[in-house]
């Protein structure tokens, strides 16, 4: 397992390279996944392998506390999750400026990056990216709140006791631990604010992919009228989870925005066949209302339709 | 000619078999995984209920293992997350097998 200490941090690090190895110009990509339930396996799939066969030096790692990397009890404050990012770099020895692609918090942190590290970074990828705007309202608090309700609920235990699967099982009891455990959730909800002044001045190319139907669609025209060079996609009939949902125009966007800018950027097409199965309680991170009769109120909920 | 080639070819997938079996029993790391028997029609997930992060580390071992000879990006590049791991261990397996040099073998064409 590919280990890198950076920040006195150890973070399970995977980097990919096409076959024979990257060419020495080619776009370095460190890609940064969200908070809590997640970890570096959704943008490896999703993006790192793609892009890694079409040419570019993919970078992709564990937050700590996620995946693979070390759990610390404190450090997940943003200030904190920037010094593991540029630390790492260091730990890589990459010299050159890299373009930083965030999903989610993750997003967020990238975009911070960017603008306390502007030097490193040669563009940004910002999927979903979670913010609040010196002045705006309260939606990360909000929408953690929601997950820290869910985690601590009772009948999360007795499923997680009886009847989870595995995978789901694993998840989620990673999940717990890490909030119960670490100061992450005090750590998010103190995320500062970003000054609409720092925003306006930002220097690099920023490509920011929403959902129509996320929850903090509002945000993507602030965001797209503050930075000078931004590049918005808005998919139509989409969640938050974007990433997961579009890969197949994910894949197709990066590989325009990293490699080919020059062209004209790849419209959106809606797949129709695939059909995005993961329960709809997990997306929200809400239990249903009784664990153990789920299917029954399933069953119920559909033929009241 | 097929026969001694088709028979070489088992005993090359056997033996990469094992290494991949071997390999996936460490990232699992649990006593289910060692009891556990895995062949070329065992699936990541609905079998061993693999989750995709261990995926990741299982990938790392086998590049680790086999080198630039066997290209598992452009391999992996090819599926999204739910392709992957619905795989059968056979199916890597496979590719393993397709991507290593074939070994010299006497009197063949």
């Amino acid at each position: 397992m590919a280990e890198v200490l950076a920040n006195g941090v150890r973070l399970h690090v995977q980097r990919l390279a096409p076959r024979g190895g990257a060419s020495p110009d080619a776009p370095v990509v460190v890609m940064v996944h969200g908070m809590v339930m997640d970890n570096m396996s959704s943008f490896y799939f999703a993006l790192g392998t793609c892009l890694a066969d079409a040419g570019c030096d993919v970078i992709c790692y564990d937050l700590r506390g996620h995946g693979r990397s070390e759990r610390t009890p404190e450090g997940y404050q943003l200030a904190d999750s920037l010094a593991d990012l540029a630390g790492l770099l260091d730990a890589l020895g990459v010299d050159r400026p890299v373009h930083v692609v965030g999903n989610s918090y993750g997003a967020t942190m990238a975009l911070a990056f960017g603008l306390g590290s502007t030097e490193r970074v040669a563009s940004l990828t910002l999927i979903e990216p979670p913010f609040l705007i010196d002045g705006l309202g309260e939606e990360m608090a909000r929408s953690l709140s929601q997950i820290l309700v869910a985690m601590a609920d009772d009948e999360v235990q007795e499923w997680l006791d009886n009847g989870a699967g595995r995978v789901a099982g694993r998840a989620t009891r990673a999940a717990r631990r890490l909030l119960e455990e670490t100061s992450i959730a005090t750590d998010m909800l103190a995320t500062p604010p970003f000054s609409p002044a720092a925003l306006s001045a930002l220097p690099v190319p920023v490509l920011a992919v929403y959902g129509e139907n996320s929850d903090i669609i509002g945000q993507a025209t602030g965001l797209a009228s503050l930075v000078p060079d931004c590049t918005l996609i808005v998919l139509e009939h989409h969640t938050h989870m974007v990433l997961r949902e579009a890969t197949a125009y994910l894949r197709e966007l990066l590989r325009w925005w990293l490699l080919d800018r020059d062209a004209p950027a790849p419209t959106y097409v809606r797949a129709t066949t695939r059909r995005f199965e993961t329960p709809q309680w997990v997306t929200d991170m809400v239990p249903p209302p009784d664990l153990n009769r789920t299917r029954r109120g399933e069953l119920a909920e559909g033929s009241r339709r | 000619m097929s026969g001694e080639g088709g028979t070489q070819r088992s005993a090359i997938e056997a033996s990469v078999l094992g290494e991949v079996a071997e390999d996936l029993r460490d990232v699992i790391g649990e006593e289910y995984a060692l009891d556990m028997e895995i062949s070329m029609e065992t699936t990541f997930s609905h079998d061993l209920e693999l989750e995709s992060i261990e995926f990741v580390a299982l990938a790392d071992r086998l590049r680790e293992r086999y080198g630039e000879a066997v290209d598992f990006v452009g391999f992996l590049a090819t599926m999204d997350v739910d392709q992957v791991i619905n795989m059968r261990v056979g199916e890597v397996v496979e590719f393993i097998v397709d991507s290593l040099p074939a070994p010299a073998t006497a009197g063949s064409a």
